[in-house]
Order: C-alpha cells, then structure tokens, then sequence
C-alpha cells in the first residue's frame, strides 16, 4: 500500500497520464455510466455518442464500437467485453472502433475493474494501426513471395510437361505419318496425308509456343542470354517490334531464382514499351557492375508524366518493383513526355546478397 | 506471270484514295516451306515499318482469323469489340493505332490466299456499305489473285 506521502506524489503524475496519455482512456461506473474520459478518449467519440456515455444510456458504447476480435471472428459482439469486465479473455484484445474522424480503427483494448468495491472499470485503448500496418506489410510480401514462386513453379511444370510428353508424342505422330507416304501411291490418299501432316506440324508449333511462353525452357537449361534472344524473336515476329539486345554478363549462369525476376521483369518492361511507347525499337542491356546484375530497358518514345493517371492498370510497374525488391534489388523509372523511358533494375549478385 | 510488288501497291493506294481508309494492307499467306504463316505485304498509309515483321499463324490476329474462317471481320469500334486487355492479340491494330476496322478475305483458285483489311484511326468510321464495298474490291482480285472463291472451270 501507498503511504499518504506517496499518493501525494503520485497524484498529480496519474492526472497527467490522465490528461496527456496518447491511450484513450474511459472510466465507468457499475452500470455502464461513464464516469470520465480523458482528451485522447473524447477525441475518438462523437459528440452524441460521448453524451449517451455520459447520460448511460444503454449501450451507449455501441454507437462507436465496431466489434472486438475473439478465437473465432476478426469482428464480433458476442460475449461483449463491456458486459463481463472480469472475464480473463478482455484483459488485453484488439477492439473496433469508429473515430470521429480517421473511420474505422483498430485499437488494443483492455476492460478491468479497477474498484472491486464500488464496481469501477477502466477501459484502455492504444492505436494498433501502424503496427497493423508493418505487419500487414510484411505478411504481404511473404505472400507475394509465395505466390510468384507457385506460379513460377506451376509454369515451369506445365512447360515441361508441355514440351517433354505431350510435343515429343506428336512428333513421333508425325514421323509416322511420313513414313505412311512411302505405303501409297493412292494420290488422293496422298494429299490428304499431307494435309494432316501440314496440321500436325502447326499443331506442334503451337504447342511449342505454348510451352515457351509459360516459361521458356531455355531459361532453365541455357540461362538469360539463350532465353532473352528466343524471346525478342518472338516479340518481333508477333508485334514487329525490333528489340536491340546487348548482353555484357561475366556469367553464363546465375542462381535460378534471380534469372527468373530478371527474364520477367524485362519481359514486362519491353512489353510495356511495346504497349505505350508506340515505338519501332527498344533497347534491352544486362551488365555487371559493382556486385550487381543490371538490366536497362530503355525506349525513345512517348513517355509518361511520373505519378500521372496509368493508362493501364498500373500495376505491371509495381509488380516489377515488387519481383525486384524480393531478390534484394532496386528498380527505378525514368520517363519524359516525348523523350522516352527507361527501366533500370539492379539486384545484387549472390554473392553480395545477404544471407537470410 | 506474278503481281509485282509495285502492281499491288498501285491497286492499294488506289483503294485507299478512292474510299478514304487511314490504313489498307494486304496480308498474304506463305508457301508451305514457311509453315504456312501470314505476313503483312503490302500497305498503304501505314505509321511505321512494324507490320512487315509481324508473322501470324492461321488463327491468330485479324488477318489469321479471316484466313481461317474465310469469313469477313467488321469491327466498327475497336474499343468496344477488342478492349485494352487483348489489344495484344490483334498486333496491327495497336500498331496502326485502328479504332474501326473491317478486314475481308481474299480468294484464289478456290483458296484464301491472303486477307485484304481496311481501317480508320477514328470510331465508327467503317460501315456496311465500306465493308460490301472492300468485300467487292477483294472479289475483283488484286494483283494476279483473281479474287474467286468458285473455281472456274
């Protein structure tokens, strides 16, 4: 217990806890009748809710709370906190509320009676929203992680799959096909076999497209440089787009997971380019320098205005940037209306990486 | 005796002239050594070079789509007909920056051969009676494609 001489001193730093704390704090009577609040609480409320606390009025705390999170619900009134102060569960939980004026607020609360006798409880409440925030941030970019990686995953298993069984079966279809040319001399017999076989072959070509675009194999097998000149092929004979690549990397290989954020984000940027820039050419470096791998991909075309209104979704750029900074790299944008863009990427060699 | 490239470039701009189109091309298909892929020939009012490095497949793009089907394309508005997302399928349209279109097949010996296409870069400016019209052009044949989809016998 206190002596009198240290309550004396105690009192006036618990008034200015009271009065200056950031934690809104509520005291209520038995009943459910405020009985005061501090400037962090009044400031939450609103007007007519603070009254209705006040007055205690029935559930006067309704009119702001927005649910407290149990076992089982992000959101729930079930077992009211307010209505069982002493339960062992409210010590401490995570509460909503609708403030005057930032909406809807995650706080954690704690609801305890503080005067057994006369049946004081005190509500407590501390802003979680920035470490909501963090974490949220973070369980995001595991996310991500993980989905990319599935995906990456997925893709490649497909392509395979692709390439492997279901391409070499109906190779090995059409070679019998042509072996069935020299069994005839039936020419309507003849032409239709060519027929087939012309289809057959387009077929396989699809399929091989198909398989390519998923995740090119030479990615896995023959690294960047193979991937990147098959793929700029590809971009000039579907979009006629002409793309200048220029390779420069000390290493034929580098560790599989960097080789796919570099193969996708440059995918993007010339895609990009090709969508927006409305230009005939694009150039395309990867280098080495100063422990990172750099991909420029750089365009003389229209440009755009940073920060102004995408006129696509806008979120090719920010899945770039995300692919980029989960291999520990950088990527930045530089555009001028009427001059051109460039995508600069970076991302730390192995060896330079930090070890997780 | 085979079309010169310069016949065919007379005969388009021609069409081109008389009936207003922004952008006319004519896409043809490859002999089978080259698997049968339409390329872009010829072209009038073109922005940029990019139509000649486009390779389609049977079935892909405008063109691969009216070779395969042997059916007319009309598209009045690119916007509403295609959207932004699978702009991409339809490569000539982004390049050419197309917002009406109509693209017909051309006939020879019996055979699509090739894919004559007309287009504006304003909505709504291909109508049905541009479309009956190209429709009209490609059954005169162009060049020494004689435009017949009965063989004559």
């Amino acid at each position: 217990m206190s002596t009198p001489a240290e309550f004396s001193r105690m009192s006036p730093l618990m008034m200015k806890l009271f009065e200056n704390s950031r934690e809104a704090i509520f005291f209520f009577d038995r009943t459910g009748r405020a009985l005061a609040m501090n400037p962090a609480a009044e400031e939450i409320v609103s007007e007519d809710v603070m009254m209705k606390l006040y007055q205690g009025s029935e559930n006067a705390l309704c009119g702001t709370c927005r649910g407290y999170t149990s076992d089982t619900e992000q959101r729930t009134c079930l077992d009211c906190y307010m209505k069982m102060p002493d339960s062992e569960g409210h010590t401490s939980f995570q509460v909503y509320l609708e403030t005057r004026n930032k909406g809807v607020v995650p706080y954690a609360g704690s609801f305890h009676v503080v005067d057994p006798e006369d049946g004081t409880r005190v509500f407590m409440l501390r802003d979680l929203t920035p470490q909501l925030r963090v974490q949220e941030r973070l369980y995001q970019n595991k996310m991500m992680r993980h989905v990319i990686e599935a995906q990456e995953n997925e893709r490649k298993r497909l392509s395979r799959e692709l390439h492997d069984s279901v391409a070499q079966e109906l190779m090995s279809a059409v070679i019998d096909l042509r072996v069935l040319k020299y069994m005839t001399d039936d020419e309507t017999v003849l032409k239709k076999v060519k027929q087939t076989e012309a289809s057959m072959t387009r077929l396989l070509d699809d399929i091989r497209n198909l398989s390519v675009e998923l995740r090119p194999a030479a990615l896995d097998d023959f690294g960047l440089e193979a991937a990147f000149r098959s793929h700029f092929k590809r971009v000039e004979e579907s979009y006629g787009l002409v793309v200048e690549f220029s390779s420069g990397l000390a290493r034929k290989r580098y560790p599989s997971d960097i080789e796919t954020v570099i193969y996708r984000i440059c995918q993007e940027a010339v895609l990009n380019a090709l969508k927006y820039a409305q230009v005939d050419t694009v150039s395309v470096h990867l280098f080495e320098r100063g422990g990172m791998i750099r991909l420029e991909v750089e365009d003389e075309g229209e440009g755009f205005e940073a920060g102004s209104d995408p006129i696509g979704t806008g979120l090719g750029l920010y899945g770039m940037r995300e692919r980029a900074e989960l291999a520990g790299g950088t990527l930045s944008v530089r555009s001028e209306p009427g001059i051109g863009t460039k995508v600069l990427v970076q991302i730390p060699m192995p060896e330079f990486q930090e070890k997780e | 005796m085979m079309g010169t490239h310069a016949d065919y470039q007379r005969e388009l701009d021609a069409i081109r002239h008389s009936r207003g189109y922004d952008f006319l091309a004519l896409a043809l298909v490859e002999p089978a050594e080259e698997q049968y892929v339409i390329r872009w020939k010829h072209a009038a009012g073109n922005r940029n070079e990019r139509f000649r490095r486009i390779v389609l497949k049977s079935g892909k793009g405008i063109a691969g789509i009216v070779f395969k089907t042997g059916k007319s394309v009309f598209i009045p508005s690119v916007r509403e007909y295609v959207g932004a997302d699978s702009l991409f399928n339809y490569p000539i349209v982004q390049s050419e920056k197309l917002e009406s279109l109509g693209a017909v097949p051309l006939w020879n010996e019996a055979r699509v051969v090739g894919v004559l296409l007309g287009g504006f870069r304003e909505e709504n400016r291909m109508t049905p009676e541009l479309m009956r019209d190209l429709e009209r052009s490609a059954r005169a044949g162009i060049g020494d494609l004689d435009g017949r989809e009965v063989a004559s016998s």
